[in-house]
């Protein structure tokens, strides 16, 4: 039954336009970012560093590179978006357009209604997060050859990796990204099960998000940092770091996940005791 | 089929409901009456288990709603006013997703139940391409698809033309006849209640004013239909003798306690006024209804 109700939380998730919408976003992200890289000084910028850290450039200047280079600002500021446009209609926009009346006039309980569409949620932020790698690579390798990869974020991550390593590592991040995408779409997801308008979940949810990322930029607020949410959004970067730091890897997915579970937990208990009317 | 007991529900500081007791006995058709606000859809709320009460039982084919929700609702089928449905799916999706927080439904279920409600031909377009009235048909489909025993209708009629009115009724009363299923129907609408209902209940103010059948109302009718050339002359006669103890729109009376329409009759006639006819008006449940409200507020 669980599976059934997974099944069809899937079939009204993804039979909605909007749902798509963070998906085109990124494909016209992606080749907006890709057209100006390769027409624009970025690209020479970046050969510039290269070769004046020893490297060639020609070697270095590949799909896997580009890639990453486009996922940085989009996994920052677009994944957010729609991760959080998502989890705050889960509940929101059901409440809002009567069919959670609907639904709730059947014998099924409000624990397990609440948890099919958590997964629901999950299975969305992992098919966001492939498709944004995917894309981002498949738009890459259409400009750039297949050659060794190249990372540089500054604080976080220098690496200099062959194709196929590089290629791991990339896939390896995907999964540390759907993670963070789970997380947010968690957080809105929680503020959706309050009687709340579906924009306003995702408003609280992006505020949240937000206030964390201006935390973090005060000086005072670095010895809090592991509290801090975007402080372990950024674990995926650490992926291209060599040595792997595994330890703060998995630290950081530890936070996520108690943070995923916390949210679901609030958001049931808080569903659980709520009236539903029209 | 029903049962509350001292149910109460208050939202922040306003009661919506408050000391409501009632039952709703199996294979009957009971009409839930009130003005707006009067908690119709705040008992019906509670019935379903979607607003916690905060005081009292409600209980649901002999479960405890707030205990035993699944159990409860396991042979209930019910309708809102102006239902909600995933307008981008096919009506047959709908069906299959909301039957599907029941048990799985078969193939063939869904079949009989379009066809039961007329719905064959157009189940594969998307709801947003239906009418009113299909869309009326729809959330009858999928509160029958459980094969309940007990449907619980809020407002079904809200919106729809005097067709959809019509054919609404028509299933109400072909429903309990064919399927024997036991209705609750909160409506605004007095004629169709009279019409569809064997019991009702008056709310006002979250409270239970009246509960009974419905020819129990009728029985509350005290009014006498009274034909005579000159009404007002009749009426002015009838009062001094102490025989009515009202009268209304130039063509009704009220008799006095202890009188009767003879003894009416033999006065005008002693005074020279002929009668023309003389009969008990019979109560209809909308001046039944006013009344009742009336005499409440």
């Amino acid at each position: 039954m669980l599976l059934l109700h997974l099944r069809n939380e899937l079939w009204k998730l993804f039979g909605k336009k909007r749902t798509y919408i963070g998906f085109a976003m990124f494909l016209l992200a992606q080749n907006a970012m890709l057209l100006t890289f390769r027409f624009t000084r970025w690209r020479t910028d970046m050969e510039r560093l290269l070769e004046g850290n020893g490297y060639l450039a020609q070697e270095f200047i590949s799909a896997l590179t580009v890639a990453v280079i486009m996922l940085i600002p989009q996994v920052i500021l677009l994944m957010p978006l729609y991760a959080t446009l998502v989890g705050g209609d889960l509940v929101a926009k059901e409440a809002e357009d009567g069919t959670l009346r609907m639904i709730l006039a059947r014998p099924v309980s409000r624990f397990r209604l609440l948890l099919v569409k958590w997964l629901a949620g999950g299975v969305f932020a992992v098919v966001l997060v492939l498709a944004l790698g995917a894309t981002a690579l498949l738009c890459a390798r259409v400009w750039f050859p297949w050659k060794g990869m190249f990372v540089f974020a500054p604080g976080q991550a220098f690496a200099v990796l062959g194709a196929a390593e590089g290629f791991q590592r990339y896939l390896l991040a995907h999964l540390f990204l759907a993670v963070n995408a789970a997380t947010m779409l968690s957080l809105a997801f929680m503020f959706s099960c309050f009687n709340v308008k579906p924009a306003a979940a995702t408003i609280l949810a992006l505020s949240y998000l937000f206030v964390n990322l201006v935390l973090e930029a005060i000086p005072f607020f670095d010895r809090f940092e592991v509290w801090l949410l975007p402080h372990h959004f950024r674990c995926w970067l650490q992926v291209f770091s060599a040595p792997v730091p595994w330890a703060d890897l998995l630290q950081s997915q530890c936070v996520l996940l108690a943070a995923n579970c916390t949210a679901f937990i609030v958001g049931a208990a808080v569903f659980q005791v709520r009236d539903i009317k029209s | 089929m029903i049962r509350l007991q001292d149910v109460q529900k208050r939202f922040g500081a306003r009661l919506a409901v408050d000391g409501l007791t009632f039952h709703v006995p199996r294979g009957e058709v009971v009409g839930l009456l009130g003005h707006n606000g009067a908690g119709k859809s705040t008992a019906i709320g509670m019935m379903l288990g979607q607003v916690w009460p905060t005081r009292g039982e409600v209980r649901v084919c002999g479960w405890d709603v707030t205990r035993h929700r699944r159990r409860a609702l396991e042979k209930v089928g019910a309708i809102f006013e102006s239902p909600a449905f995933y307008d981008y799916l096919s009506g047959w999706r709908n069906l299959e997703l909301l039957s599907s927080y029941t048990a799985p439904t078969p193939r063939q279920r869904l079949d009989e139940v379009l066809d039961w409600v007329g719905l064959r031909g157009r189940e594969r377009s998307p709801v947003r391409t239906y009418s009113h009235g299909m869309r009326a048909r729809l959330a009858l489909a999928q509160a029958l698809l459980p094969g309940p025993e007990l449907l619980i209708l809020d407002e079904p009629g809200s919106g729809l033309d005097p067709e959809g009115l019509h054919e609404v009724r028509q299933t109400v009363l072909r429903l309990h006849r064919e399927l024997g299923l036991t209705i609750l129907l909160s409506s605004h609408l007095l004629a169709e209640v009279e019409q569809l209902c064997t019991r009702i209940i008056v709310l006002r103010d979250g409270r239970k004013v009246f509960e009974g059948p419905l020819e129990e109302t009728r029985r509350h009718g005290r009014w006498l239909r009274l034909r005579v050339d000159d009404f007002a002359r009749a009426t002015a006669l009838l009062e001094a003798a102490g025989l009515i103890s009202g009268q209304r729109d130039g063509r009704h009376i009220a008799l006095a306690n202890g009188v009767d329409a003879p003894q009416v009759v033999c006065h005008l006639v002693r005074h020279g006024i002929a009668v023309s006819e003389i009969a008990p008006e019979p109560e209809t449940l909308e001046t039944f209804y006013l009344a009742l409200m009336s005499a409440n507020s």
